[in-house]
C-alpha cells in the first residue's frame, strides 16, 4: 500500500517537473525566437536614449517595481516587484534605423517566464503614456 | 480519492500560480502612490541632488548596491531584524496551549530604488535646477521556519519622513557643511 502511494507521488512529481536543465536554460517552449521578439518589442519615433530610458524607469516605478540596476551605455534597466509574488523584468533599448528606438522587455513571474503577449501590451501602453509617443508593434 | 487530493496539492505546489491580470496597467491607485513616493526639489543640480540622496540612504544605514548617475538611479539595501512583540507573544501563547510551533518574522531585507529626474520645462527640455526624486521600497521578511513574505511598502508617513531628511541633506549640501 505504501509502495502504491509512493508510486503515485513519484508519478505526480515527474509529471510536473520533467523538463531537462538544457530546456530550462534555453527556455524551450511552443514559441519561436521571432514570436517572442515580436510581442516583447516596440519601436518609438525618437532617438533620445536618455528620454526613453528615464521613461522606462518612471513606468517601472509607477507599476510598483524597485529598480535593481540601470546602465546607460548598454541601455538596460532591470527591476523587481514584490507583492507576495516576485516579478522580475529587464527592459533594453537600442537604436533602430536613424529615427527610431527599439524597446524590448522580458519578464519572469516567480519561476516562470511571462509568455503571454497581453502583459507586454499593457506595459508598452503604460510606457507610451510616459513617453507621449506611439509604440509601433514588432521588431 | 485521497491520492487524487495529494496529486492536486502537489501540482498546485509546483507552480500553478499565474500573473495577476492588469499587473502592467496604470490604475488611479498607482498614480496616487506616485504622488506619495515623489517630491520636487528646486535650486540644485542633478548630480548634487544624487549625492545628497546617497548621503541620506547612508544616514539610514543602507548599503549602496548599484548606481547609474547618467540616469539618476541609486539602489540600496539593508538587513534588519523583523521581530514584532505581538507576533512573538502570539506564537508563545499558541505553543503553551499545545498548538505547536508557529513561525514568526525573524529578519528582513529592505530594498530601495531612488531615482532623480529633471522636471520638463514647457518646451519639453529638461530643467537644470528643478528635479523630482522618487523612491520605491520593498521588503522580504524571513520567518523562523525560513519561509519568506515579500511586499512593497506604501505607508505615506514613511515617505514623508524620508523626504524631510532629503530636504535637510539638500540644505546641508547647498551650504557645504
Amino acid at each position: 500500500m505504501i509502495g502504491g502511494r509512493a508510486r503515485v507521488l513519484a508519478t505526480c512529481l515527474l509529471a510536473s517537473a520533467c523538463a531537462s536543465t538544457s530546456d530550462r536554460v534555453l527556455d524551450v517552449g511552443d514559441q519561436t525566437q521571432l514570436q517572442k521578439r515580436a510581442y516583447q518589442s516596440r519601436s518609438f519615433d525618437t532617438t533620445d536614449k536618455d528620454k526613453v530610458l528615464r521613461a522606462i524607469i518612471s513606468t517601472l516605478q509607477d507599476l510598483g517595481f524597485v529598480i535593481d540596476r540601470a546602465d546607460y551605455t548598454l541601455g538596460v534597466v532591470s527591476a523587481t516587484k514584490l507583492n507576495v509574488y516576485q516579478l522580475k523584468m529587464t527592459v533594453s533599448t537600442r537604436p533602430r534605423g536613424k529615427e527610431q528606438t527599439l524597446v524590448r522587455a522580458n519578464a519572469q513571474f516567480n519561476v516562470q517566464p511571462v509568455e503571454d503577449p497581453k502583459p507586454y501590451q499593457d506595459f508598452f501602453a503604460s510606457l507610451e503614456k510616459s513617453l507621449f509617443l506611439t509604440a509601433h508593434a514588432g521588431e | 480519492m485521497r491520492r487524487l487530493a495529494a496529486c492536486v496539492a502537489l501540482l498546485a505546489a509546483t507552480g500553478c500560480v499565474t500573473l495577476p491580470p492588469d499587473t502592467f496597467v496604470l490604475t488611479p491607485e498607482l498614480l496616487k502612490q506616485r504622488q506619495i513616493e515623489t517630491r520636487r526639489y528646486s535650486g540644485i543640480e542633478e548630480k548634487d541632488l544624487l549625492v545628497a540622496c546617497s548621503n541620506v540612504l547612508q544616514d539610514l544605514g543602507f548599503n549602496l548596491e548599484n548606481s547609474e548617475v547618467r540616469l539618476g538611479v541609486l539602489t540600496a539595501s539593508k538587513q534588519r531584524d523583523a521581530l514584532q512583540a505581538g507576533e512573538v507573544a502570539l506564537a508563545i501563547a499558541i505553543a503553551l496551549l499545545g498548538g505547536g510551533a508557529m513561525p514568526f518574522s525573524k529578519d528582513q531585507t529592505i530594498r530601495v530604488s531612488l531615482v532623480v529626474r529633471p522636471v520638463r520645462l514647457s518646451d519639453a527640455t529638461p530643467s537644470q535646477r528643478e528635479h523630482f526624486v522618487r523612491i520605491t521600497v520593498q521588503r522580504i521578511v524571513r520567518r523562523t521556519d525560513n519561509s519568506t513574505i515579500s511586499q512593497g511598502l506604501n505607508d505615506p508617513g514613511l515617505f514623508r519622513q524620508f523626504f524631510e531628511r532629503v530636504s535637510k541633506s539638500v540644505f546641508i549640501e547647498a551650504q557645504n557643511i
